[in-house]
């Protein structure tokens, strides 16, 4: 299963999601696959994608909000496995697109060389259900399944890297204004205030 | 810290319309963290590193929902990567709350860096912070907190040691 193939499946099945992409290819992937403004794309705080969905879903409980993740973030902080799981928040979906390497970087491996099983770690951090998919058949099986079922959960796609530079261009903004994008796009789509009357 | 300390910050925080608070505790912000899981008003996260805090209140804030961080002046230091990659980058405001540690009465060896560096640390990225020293002070919290939004930044609250232990404290 490649990355983009894995990717076109959730952005096919998201229906009303509102999607937190880590940094890189996810980010880039998920743009390339969804053109959605209701998406927010990390720039930075590799490993954080993952707290950033978790505030965002408490903060909107009957809204599902997927995290799109990667194997390299996930490492970084590993410890938001600890968080989710204890804040049982029904609508986040935690997906890890998991390909062994940093590809963005020109697919240097990752420290632990394939012998790691994430969504072990997941089930062991607390997380009552956590899938590992390793062909595109199985994950087009088991999505509408994966997509009904409470959160949390952690579905795990185990992708192969690509060889060198991954090269699908990022999002066409950035910055401040990815920021002003979503929070009006989510203001739009919920009726929520995100900004003041003064715009800040 | 004196109860009646956290009791009014715990108010301000209220008069601000905070109802999400992520925290990592230090032993000076622990009493407010205490008086803030209590609330059923206020959903309160633990994290286990303090960025996740950071990061945690950001997303917050595109639900509409105002947050604050809490957490020691070493947790700090921690997330100042994740403050300038994710905060600064993207102008998204985040309101901490953060023990002044390293302070000139406070004699703990593991602390004297955090009190030496932090304030520069700050400055160096443009971080606006305001120091509580006393508890009439506490009422300038909604202040702190307007300013934060109006300065898209990351916000520094801290509250030193005379405010929470007391004059003369040990």
């Amino acid at each position: 299963m490649r990355a983009r193939e894995a990717i076109d499946v959730l952005a096919r099945n998201r229906g009303e999601t509102v999607a937190v992409c880590a940094l890189g290819m996810a980010a880039n992937e998920w743009w390339a696959a969804t053109k959605s403004e209701d998406s927010f794309y990390m720039h930075g705080a590799m490993g954080f994608a993952a707290s950033f969905a978790l505030g965002l879903a408490l903060s909107l409980p009957q809204v599902p909000v997927w995290l799109i993740n990667a194997d390299g973030s996930l490492c970084m902080n590993l410890g938001c496995l600890l968080t989710e799981a204890s804040q049982a928040a029904h609508n986040l979906k935690h997906f890890v697109v998991d390909n062994g390497v940093y590809q963005t970087v020109g697919a240097l491996p990752m420290v632990n060389g394939g012998r790691t099983d994430y969504a072990a770690i997941a089930r062991a951090s607390g997380f009552p259900r956590a899938h590992t998919i390793e062909a595109l058949d199985e994950l087009e099986r088991q999505i509408p399944a994966i997509v009904a079922e409470d959160g949390p959960s952690l579905t795990v796609l185990r992708v192969e890297p690509e060889k060198g530079f991954l090269r699908t261009p990022p999002m066409t903004y950035e910055g401040p204004e990815m920021k002003y994008r979503f929070g009006r796009a989510l203001e739009r789509r919920f009726g929520i205030k995100v900004f003041g009357p003064q715009g800040y | 810290m004196a109860m009646d300390v956290a009791e009014r910050i715990h108010e301000q925080l209220t008069r601000c319309g905070i109802t999400l608070a992520a925290s990592l505790p230090d032993d000076w912000v622990a009493p407010l963290i205490e008086r803030i899981t209590a609330d059923n008003q206020i959903r309160h996260v633990r994290v286990a590193r303090e960025a996740e805090a950071v990061a945690i209140c950001s997303g917050a804030f595109f639900g509409g929902v105002r947050a604050v961080a809490l957490m020691g002046a070493t947790g700090l230091l921690t997330c100042t990567g994740e403050l300038a990659t994710l905060n600064l980058r993207h102008q998204i405001p985040v309101f901490l709350i953060v023990s002044q540690r390293g302070s000139i009465d406070d004699h703990r060896i593991y602390q004297e860096v955090q009190g030496r560096r932090t304030i520069p640390l700050l400055q160096a990225y443009d971080f606006p912070y305001h120091i509580i020293d006393q508890p009439e002070d506490v009422t300038s919290i909604p202040d702190a907190f307007e300013t934060c939004r109006m300065q898209k930044r990351p916000f520094v609250l801290f509250l030193t040691r005379r405010l929470v232990k007391g004059e003369g404290a040990s």
